[in-house]
């Protein structure tokens, strides 16, 4: 008996959530809901913003530009992400230099703080810079939220890469830069993979950045389901099956990306 | 002795590499705290021109000239807030994490999925969720099975608004907490509560006496950690309740994005910022003092 009361205890705690997280699917795709989680039949009507425009405020707009705006938006700040972490990882783990262990502890710091409370400065900051209201600029601040851990990550990657390779390249007259494009991007492959992932992951979920800085206008998929949620009747399966559509394309660069680049280089050479 | 040319060289790779994530800190970090103080003391609105007040907006906040009415209420939801969402957070996670190590290791990894999905999910679908569990008509979740169970609906919202952000949020807190416990339960010799179990010890004095004193550290991160975060969180406040109803779950950095965005007084809502800004920077004095940081760092393994 006693063995059970950890079991009891977790299916106690855990059933609320499970039954939010069955309901919500049930409303995705089912129709007609009775007690809110148990459908009538199933189908897809709910996916009907798929081939018929969506109507928010007194606008319209179609699921097909808002998926292209987010895709954009994530894609520009994964990417910046990703090459500003790796040139900076690849510096924190490999050359020496005075004020290395600031900048970390820096970067630890950065990252405690969540970059959002400054926003009415960020705001002012991407007018001056003729950057808000435009995608890749609003993407270049989100991105600079993830640079912190982003470089630790990054740095990691690097310092598990044995420096003999490096060291070989070197001595055959490779520049830094010439070492760190041919001889490490190659080998910190699944790092790339990491950072792009961490940084399009948290720009694809973004809500606040996009909801603050970008025009009304210009949806995302989440200001999109946001907009929808603030009005006064909701249509609850509509809304979940939108939801369900937001949450798979990064699973889908998730897949797709670990087949692509998680396999290292394997070298033959000598001492590898 | 060092070769001058090496040295020089070293420099200028070193800031081709390090440069943009300088560049982006510097001016997505220090430069809106910067502009932030600055615009504090500027009474800015919607026409975006910088005329300067001096202490005006800090005067007013403080209650010394002109009183803004809302400010004492907005503290007071702060600190319930804080003080709901933080015990939430390091308990819930310390309960769900040994609970879920004690069980069969499948059904553990099981449990600690189901826990994990807040922070898996996009902060709009997991704000959907609790605005759709909790709507106050028979369509939200409860409410539908409350009317099948024959009850009246209840108003969740106006009836318990703090109560249900503390949840969606201490949950999101709970998710990271149970991770970082479970695999600091993991790394607890087996030895040691092997030894407490034939000593006669039973399962709550291990927990107690073994295995929460072998979790000091993690708790201490994890507390300041999201004592940092629920001081400054807001978006997922905006998302379920935006504030309301009049109000009563409106916290300190919701109330400065509000006067900033819906009410375009950027100047007060930067002056509100600025005291958020002094309240994280006196927090991450503390925790640096508490903790040894440096520790945490480890060196490059070689200088090529």
């Amino acid at each position: 008996m006693r063995r059970w009361i950890p079991y009891i205890l977790l299916v106690l705690i855990a059933l609320p959530f499970l039954v939010m997280y069955v309901g919500f699917f049930m409303q995705a795709f089912g129709e007609g809901m009775h007690l809110g989680i148990i459908p009538e039949k199933f189908g897809f009507s709910n996916f009907r913003f798929l081939w018929q425009p969506i109507a928010w405020g007194l606008g319209k707009t179609t699921i097909w530009v808002t998926l292209l705006n987010t895709l954009i938006f994530a894609c520009v700040s994964g990417a910046i992400v990703t090459v500003v972490c790796m040139l900076a990882g690849y510096a924190l783990s490999r050359i020496e230099f005075k004020g290395r262990d600031f900048f970390m502890i820096l970067q630890l710091f950065l990252h405690a703080v969540p970059g959002h409370i400054l926003l009415i400065a960020i705001f002012f900051l991407l007018f001056y810079l003729k950057l808000l209201h435009r995608i890749p600029g609003v993407a270049l601040a989100r991105a600079s939220l993830e640079i912190p851990l982003g470089v630790w990550i990054a740095k990691g990657f690097f310092d598990s890469i044995p420096w003999d390779i490096e060291r070989s390249a070197m001595i055959d007259g490779c520049t830094r830069l010439q070492v760190w494009y041919k001889i490490f991007l190659p080998l910190v492959k699944p790092g790339i993979a990491a950072v792009f992932i961490w940084g399009f992951l948290f720009a694809w979920h973004d809500f606040i950045y996009v909801y603050t800085l970008l025009p009304g206008t210009v949806k995302l998929l989440s200001t999109l389901i946001q907009s929808l949620i603030a009005t006064e009747v909701i249509d609850y399966g509509y809304l979940a099956a939108l939801s369900v559509f937001y949450m798979v394309p990064p699973l889908v660069l998730f897949v797709y990306l670990q087949k692509a680049l998680l396999k290292v280089p394997i070298f033959g050479g000598k001492g590898l | 002795m060092k070769n001058p040319n090496i040295t020089d060289r070293k420099y200028l790779a070193l800031s081709v590499f390090i440069s943009p994530a300088v560049v982006l800190v510097i001016l997505f970090y220090f430069v809106p705290v910067i502009l932030t103080l600055l615009i504090a003391f500027t009474d800015m609105d919607r026409s975006l021109q910088w005329n300067f007040i001096g202490f005006d907006n800090f005067a007013k906040l403080f209650g010394l000239k002109g009183k803004d009415p809302f400010i004492g209420k907005i503290i007071k939801n702060t600190l319930i807030y804080i003080a709901g969402a933080l015990p939430l957070t390091i308990g819930g996670g310390l309960l769900l994490s040994i609970l879920s190590m004690k069980i069969d290791r499948n059904a553990g990894v099981f449990f600690r999925a189901i826990f994990f999905i807040p922070r898996a999910v996009p902060p709009v679908v997991w704000g959907f969720l609790w605005v759709w569990a909790f709507e106050g008509t028979r369509y939200g979740l409860f409410n539908a099975i409350r009317t099948a169970l024959g009850l009246p609906v209840v108003h969740w919202f106006i009836k318990y608004p703090m109560l249900i952000v503390i949840m969606a949020n201490g949950f999101l807190g709970i998710s990271l907490a149970m991770l970082v416990f479970s695999s600091a339960i993991a790394s607890i010799p087996r030895d040691l509560t092997r030894a407490a179990e034939i000593d006669g010890a039973t399962d709550w004095q291990i927990t107690r006496y073994v295995i929460i004193p072998m979790l000091k550290w993690p708790i201490l991160t994890m507390t300041a950690w999201h004592l940092m975060s629920f001081v400054n969180s807001y978006v997922y406040i905006m998302l379920i309740t935006n504030g309301g109803p009049y109000y009563a779950t409106e916290v300190w950095s919701l109330y400065a994005y509000h006067a900033a965005f819906n009410r375009y007084r950027y100047g007060y809502g930067a002056s509100l910022i600025t005291v958020l800004v002094l309240v994280n920077i006196a927090l991450l004095f503390i925790v640096l003092k508490a903790f040894g940081v440096r520790k945490m760092l480890s060196r490059g393994k070689i200088e090529v």
